[in-house]
Parts: structure tokens; C-alpha cells; sequence
């Protein structure tokens, strides 16, 4: 078998990226399976409870790249308590002791400490890159630490992050030494900013490719930043108002003119859209385009833009673009590929921001579009047709309409036979989310024929039982199902117990699923974590097995129940 | 996030193993939503009817009243949950007194919440003058108009008008005179007695028409209507 010495088969190996055929490398027999082990440098861990770093660091010793996730996705959606878990020090803390050269970091929806994040400067002395998207737990003086010590550091990445402001000079934390940076992203910082420090910074880092500023930071330092860094190809604005007629303003023009490589923008967290135009030169060459944060922004002016961006290939916007703007999108940008759409008023009744017709529009005129993100006021079963036809290339699919349960506007029917119509034409779609008036149809159509289905969101939908029922007899591929406010039960939650060994996770709120039910599952299977989350005090005085459970998330683990569990949430 | 949310949350001591049929809520005669006084009726005429035919227990003689003890959720001045408890819960939620804003729905991230939450109020932003979604919310931005040599001014809520000519327009009909705007058509300098200024934030007195009218919108503070030869 082994013809080659393992230097060459390891080196063979390296062109072997993802870690679905590494896995499949390593089970081909023991020698490749040690060759890959100790060769094998990044590691994604989507649940951060079903393994230990422990074991992490037994598997893999090589590990230089770690990506971590911990709290379940509806925590975006305030529906797990704050201190439910995700704690990422013990991880870290793992790495430092078994002195892994961990170089980067990607966490999602954990818990990060200051404390953590001075070990991760301290502990890793070729760390590189750091990458926080939805996490919470740190103040500036972590970023500090960061800056101070991590002397390769190349990506900063924060990305909606809570973040506890001290208005510390972590910027100035920076050394005069560093000059590696690639990527700086602080734009969901909300305090001030040493914008001279930040000026010096982005003078001495002639790498810079992607910096995305917070709020904080005024036009006049856009236009100084923009000077030093004509190279930057991803650019988060955050402050944009000025007066059109000043120098600052025309030197902030000739300072985007300069700026030939840029093909992302993003931010605008603060807008006045009469200075919009100075980005007009470089929007024919944009690619990525997010102006979800951009409130400031009018339809009209919105519009205007996105014509002259002909090249785009994602757009992240609000609906106050409207049906008509869609249009203009759908005429302008024939290469898009992702577009999500969010709701600019989010408490807003009958506000037509957009509907069916905008999405339809998008389908016509778009037919790379694979990746949809839509908050809507209404939607039909023809339009989610059409779409279909048009689009059979849809990966991730995700509708919201705003009124949750509001059937086919023109029919009053349910939105059965329009999403059953998207997964039926797209076949490789992975990632669904519904809305509407929705009945048990609509989990037969998926069963049926969601083949690629990994990711279901459901709310508000379903009759019974059979809904859950088909999906997990029918989606081979599932591996996230989370479910609010449908009435699913014990018969469904119980009748296929070992297909959640062959998923990531479940969750199930506002549901019929009873504590008895959960009971009996987490009996049956030991090797999944069943968690109970009651912030019902009530809940503490009567357990009764017949009552039905407020939220439930189970997963499957190799390392048992966890230790780090507050009061409130129970593993079974 | 409120805890009256979390109350409506709370798993109520009827249960049943089965999940009864819902009312279909597209039959908008009983929908709560449109009669939120009449729901408690409904709720307990259809707990009567309906699902308890499905074999509960006395225990469930409640019925499908899951989300918490009915008489607590009118102390509390919730809106009355009825049988469909799902999709009505989310309606009630909806259309409850305070219109309280729910944390979890629609489904956005925390970040993008508080965002869209503070550009709603902001009355400051001039920029959603144009913006059909905040008319409703904007109010009125009166300033002082005085014309020389009248010593009683008038009050002119820029907020109504659009554009320069609104502005022009406006005023001219308001003091019966023309005046001339510096943005406008130079020929017309010679037929105009008036020229139009303003006293912007640094207290500076400023010509009408230079800077766009949503920048002029945030800088102005009051009018005057000066003689065309004092310019």
C-alpha cells in the first residue's frame, strides 16, 4: 500500500482541501488515517458541545485553523437566553496547554471574554487571523490585547458582534512594528475612534485589502484613509455626510477615483444621500454591494445607484427600495447571484415595501440568482412559481413574509404549492426557510423532494404531526431542522429517534413536544444532548411530564451532557 | 425582551400527545385579529367544540388555552389567547395594546434591529424627507419668515414643500411679492424687487439656492425676504 515514503503522500494530501474527503482520506486505512491526522490543519466544528477541545487537540495536534460555533441560529432572534452557553474559553485555554500553533480563529454565536482574548494573543505566538461574527462577551480592552500582542496579525474581523465599548485607544494598541494587516472590519463598534491612530495604522499596512469602519469614523478620515489605501478592494463606510461643496468633498472624488480595485462596499451606517454620487465612479466595477445598514438611504437614491453597478453579484438592501427598485435591479445586475432584501420597518402594517412582484422581477431578469434572503409584505403561489421556473438554480432560499401566517394574497390559499414548487425545481437546494399560511402539504412537498435539503427554518406552519414527520423521513440530507410555533408533538418528535444521530441538531419552540416526550427521547439516545430552556419560574414548581416544553434543543455529542449549563437549562 | 413575552411562552398544565387540526386562519370571521374583544368567546366556544374530542383528560378542560393561565394574561393586560395557539399567538402578540415591539420576529439580527429602531425615530434625518415610510412619523420643521420692513413675520413649515420652487412659490404667494432665487434664472434678477436669505446654524445670513435642499433643510433656521438692491 505504501509505496511512498510519507512526506510524499502527506505532500499529496495537501491538494486535498475539503475536510468532507480528508475525512473520507482517513478511513482508507490506518497509516493514511495517521498521515492525515497529523497533517491535517483546519478543523470546522459546527457545535461547539459535541466534541471537547481535548479531543480536538488528541485528533488533530496539527491544527493551525479552528472555526467554532456555538449557540443555536435562533439565538439571533433573541430566543436563547444570553447565558445559555458557547463559552469559548476552556477551548482556548486547551489549545495554550497543549501549546497548538494556533494560527486562526473563526467563532460564531459564542461567548468571548476579554479574558480569552488576551490568552489568544498571548498564547499563540503566530496567530493570524481572528474572526467573530454574532458574539458577545468582550469590551475594547480584549481588542487591545489583541492589537498589542499578536505581532502577525492579518485579519480583525468583528462582524455584528456585541461589543462593549470603553473607548480605550485599542487602535493606538497597534505597534508601530505591525504592518501585516489584510482585512480590519470594526464597524459594529459604537464608540469613538483615535482616528489619527487609525490613519497611522492604515498608512503603515500597505497590505490592507478589506477595512470596514464603524460609525465613528467622519468622511474627512474616509477621504485621508482612501489616499493611503488606494489598494483596498472591501470598504465598510461609516460616516458619509459632508458638505458637497467643500474641499474635503472633492478630494474624497479624486481620492475614489484612485481607488481602482474596489469590488466591495458596505456600511454607510450614517448618510446623507446627496453625497452619495462620489461613489458613483467606482460602481461599475462593484461587485458586492450591502447597504442593509444604510437606513439613511431613500428608494430613489437607492435605485439611482444600482443601475450604474452592472457588474454586481451581491446585494444586501432594505425594502424601502421597493417593487419598482427591484425592477431596476433585475434590469441592471444580470450577474447577481445572492440578494437579500430586509425589511426597513419592521413593525409596519401594509407598508407595500415589496412583494411578489419585486421578486418576480429579480427572476426574470436574473437567472445566475442562487441564494435569496426576502422580507416581504405578501407573496402568491403563482409568483413563487414563476420564480421557480426561472430561477432552478436556488441554493439557499430563504422567505419571510412579515405577517407570518397571511396566505396567498390573491388567492387566500396557502403558500403549499408555491414553495412546493421551489423545492421541486431546485435540486440542489440545501438551505429552505418558510413562511405564510403553510399546512402539512408543504412538508410533503419537501420530503419528497428537498433531495440536497441540509437547513429547514420553519414558523407559524403545519397542521400536525405528519408536517415534522415527512421531512424527517424524507430529507436524507437534514442536518439543521429548527421549528418555532408549530404544532408538532411527541409522535413526531419520537417516531424516527435515531435520524437525529444523523443530524447536527433540532430545535423545537412553542411546539407540542411535552417534558415527557423529551424524557423518552434522552432515554432512548444517549448520545444526544437533549436541553430544556425554561425562563418560566412557574415551570420550577410543577414538572409535570404532560407539559409541554417552552424550547427544546437537542444535538448529538460525543462528549456526554455539558458542565456549563445555567440554572434554567436542563439536559435530560 | 420583555417578560411578558416570556409569559405568553410559558407551557400551561392542559397538554395532549396529539396535535388537534387548527382553524384555518384564512376564515377571517373569528380571526382574533380582527376581533380581539371577541376572542375570549371564541376561544371558549371552539375549546368546547373542537379539540377536545380527541380524547383529553379533565386536565385539559382548558382545552387548547396552552399558553398560560387565561385569567393572568387579561391581569395582565395580554391579549386573549385562543385555541389556534400558534398562529393566533403570534397575532395577539401583534395586536396588543402597547404594540409592543416583539424581539423575535420578524426574524433579524439584534444589530440591524436597534439599527432600523433608531432611524425610525430620528426626525433629525433629513434624508427620509422623500422616504414614503416616514412621512406618517416626520413632523413639521417651522421656521421664522420675515420681509424687510414688516415687522410681523410668518411661519412656514418646510417640511410641506419639496424643492426651491416650492419654496419661491410658497412664499411669494405668502408676501404677494416675487422674489428671485440665486439658483434660478439670473435673467429674472431685473423683475424681482425681493431676494430670498437665511440665517443658517453658525448664525450666518446665506443666500437661498446654493447647497441642495435637504442640506439647506438641516442648516436653516430662519427666512428673510431682503430688498434685491441690499444683496
Amino acid at each position: 500500500m505504501n509505496y511512498f515514503p510519507d512526506e510524499v503522500i502527506e505532500h499529496v494530501f495537501d491538494f486535498v482541501t475539503s475536510n468532507k474527503d480528508r475525512n473520507t482520506i482517513s478511513l482508507v486505512c490506518k497509516s493514511w488515517y495517521r498521515i492525515e491526522k497529523f497533517s491535517r490543519q483546519r478543523v470546522f466544528i459546527g457545535n461547539c458541545y459535541a466534541i471537547s477541545p481535548e479531543r480536538l487537540i488528541g485528533r488533530f495536534p496539527g491544527v493551525k485553523s479552528l472555526t467554532l460555533k456555538g449557540k443555536p441560529h435562533f439565538a439571533d432572534f433573541n430566543l436563547v437566553p444570553h447565558d445559555w452557553g458557547g463559552f469559548v474559553y476552556p477551548w482556548i485555554e486547551a489549545l495554550a496547554r497543549s501549546r497548538v500553533n494556533l494560527e486562526e480563529l473563526r467563532m460564531k454565536r459564542m461567548v468571548v471574554t476579554d479574558d480569552a482574548l488576551e490568552l489568544i494573543s498571548r498564547a499563540f505566538v503566530n496567530f493570524k487571523t481572528l474572526v467573530l461574527v454574532s458574539c458577545e462577551g468582550f469590551t475594547t480592552d480584549g481588542l487591545a490585547a489583541i492589537a498589542a500582542n499578536c505581532r502577525f496579525l492579518r485579519e480583525l474581523d468583528l462582524q455584528e458582534n456585541e461589543v462593549e465599548d470603553h473607548r480605550g485607544q485599542w487602535l493606538n494598541c497597534f505597534p508601530e512594528s505591525c504592518t501585516s494587516l489584510v482585512s480590519l472590519n470594526f464597524a459594529c463598534l459604537k464608540g469613538d475612534i483615535n482616528l489619527a491612530a487609525l490613519e497611522r495604522l492604515v498608512a503603515r499596512s500597505p497590505n490592507l485589502k478589506s477595512l470596514k469602519l464603524s460609525r465613528a469614523v467622519p468622511l474627512d478620515t474616509l477621504q485621508k484613509i482612501l489616499v493611503r489605501a488606494p489598494q483596498l478592494v472591501d470598504l465598510g463606510v461609516g460616516s458619509f455626510v459632508h458638505d458637497p461643496e467643500s474641499e474635503t468633498y472633492s478630494k474624497l472624488l479624486t481620492a475614489i477615483e484612485k481607488c481602482k480595485s474596489m469590488r466591495s462596499l458596505s456600511g454607510f451606517l450614517e448618510v446623507a444621500a446627496y453625497c452619495l454620487p462620489a461613489i458613483y465612479p467606482i460602481c461599475s466595477s462593484l461587485t458586492s454591494l450591502n447597504l442593509s445598514y444604510a437606513p439613511g438611504i431613500p428608494g430613489s437614491e437607492l435605485t439611482k445607484l444600482i443601475r450604474q453597478c452592472r457588474k454586481l453579484q451581491r446585494l444586501w438592501i432594505l425594502d424601502c427600495i421597493g417593487d419598482k427598485g427591484l425592477g431596476v435591479v433585475a434590469s441592471s445586475c444580470k450577474d447577481l447571484q445572492e440578494l437579500r432584501v430586509f425589511p426597513s420597518d419592521p413593525y409596519g402594517v401594509g407598508n407595500a415595501a415589496v412583494t411578489e412582484e419585486g421578486l418576480v422581477a429579480i427572476s426574470k431578469g436574473c437567472p445566475k440568482l442562487n441564494s435569496l434572503l426576502y422580507f416581504c409584505q405578501q407573496m402568491t403561489n403563482a409568483a413563487l412559481q414563476t420564480v421557480a421556473q426561472n430561477c432552478p438554480n436556488f441554493i439557499r432560499f430563504r422567505l419571510c413574509i412579515l405577517d407570518p401566517t397571511k396566505p396567498d394574497s390573491s388567492t387566500d390559499q396557502p403558500l403549499d404549492e408555491g414553495f412546493g414548487a421551489i423545492v421541486q425545481s431546485c435540486k440542489g437546494l440545501r438551505r429552505l426557510s418558510l413562511s405564510g399560511l403553510l399546512t402539512d402539504q408543504v412538508f410533503s412537498f419537501i420530503g419528497k423532494f428537498a433531495e440536497q435539503l441540509e437547513m429547514l427554518s420553519i414558523a407559524f406552519a403545519g397542521n400536525s404531526d405528519k408536517g415534522m414527520l415527512y421531512v424527517l423521513t424524507g430529507c436524507k440530507k437534514i442536518r439543521k431542522l429548527e421549528i418555532r410555533d408549530c404544532p408538532f408533538g411527541n409522535i413526531a418528535l419520537l417516531t424516527d429517534v435515531g435520524k437525529y444521530e444523523t443530524m447536527r441538531s433540532l430545535w423545537m419552540s412553542s411546539c407540542d413536544v411535552t417534558l415527557g416526550g423529551c424524557k423518552t427521547l434522552a432515554k432512548k439516545m444517549p448520545r444526544l444532548n437533549v436541553e430544556i430552556i425554561n425562563e418560566n419560574e412557574e415551570m420550577e414548581e410543577c414538572i409535570d411530564d404532560r407539559q409541554k416544553v417552552e424550547k427544546m434543543y437537542l444535538y448529538r455529542t460525543l462528549v456526554g451532557p455539558r458542565k456549563d449549563a445555567p440554572e434554567h437549562v436542563w439536559t435530560l | 425582551m420583555g417578560r411578558a413575552s416570556a409569559k405568553d411562552y410559558s407551557p400551561s398544565s392542559s397538554s395532549s400527545s396529539s396535535s388537534p387540526s387548527l382553524v384555518d386562519s384564512s376564515k377571517h370571521k373569528n380571526h382574533p385579529q380582527n376581533h380581539p374583544q371577541t376572542s375570549l368567546s371564541f376561544a371558549s366556544s371552539v375549546c368546547r367544540n373542537s379539540s377536545c374530542n380527541s380524547g383529553c383528560s379533565s386536565s385539559t378542560r382548558r382545552g387548547r388555552i396552552r399558553r398560560g393561565d387565561l385569567n393572568t394574561d387579561l391581569r395582565l393586560g395580554l391579549s386573549i389567547v385562543s385555541p389556534d395557539a400558534q398562529k393566533d399567538n403570534w397575532i395577539d402578540l401583534s395586536v396588543s395594546k402597547q404594540r409592543e415591539q416583539r424581539q423575535d420576529w420578524p426574524p433579524i439580527k439584534s444589530l440591524l434591529r436597534t439599527t432600523l429602531a433608531v432611524a425610525g425615530k430620528a426626525d433629525t434625518n433629513v434624508n427620509n424627507v422623500h422616504n414614503n415610510n416616514s412621512d406618517r412619523r416626520r413632523a413639521s420643521l417651522f421656521v421664522k419668515v420675515y420681509m424687510e420692513g414688516v415687522p410681523i413675520g410668518r411661519k412656514l413649515d418646510l417640511l410641506a414643500l419639496h424643492n426651491y420652487d416650492d419654496l419661491i412659490s410658497t412664499l411669494a404667494h405668502m408676501f404677494a411679492t416675487s422674489i428671485i432665487c440665486p439658483a434660478g434664472d439670473r435673467a429674472d434678477h431685473a423683475k424681482s424687487l425681493h431676494v430670498l436669505t437665511y440665517e443658517d446654524r453658525e448664525g450666518d445670513w446665506m443666500m437661498v439656492g446654493d447647497v441642495p435642499w435637504e442640506m439647506f433643510m438641516t442648516t436653516v433656521k430662519r427666512l428673510k425676504i431682503t430688498r434685491a438692491d441690499r444683496c
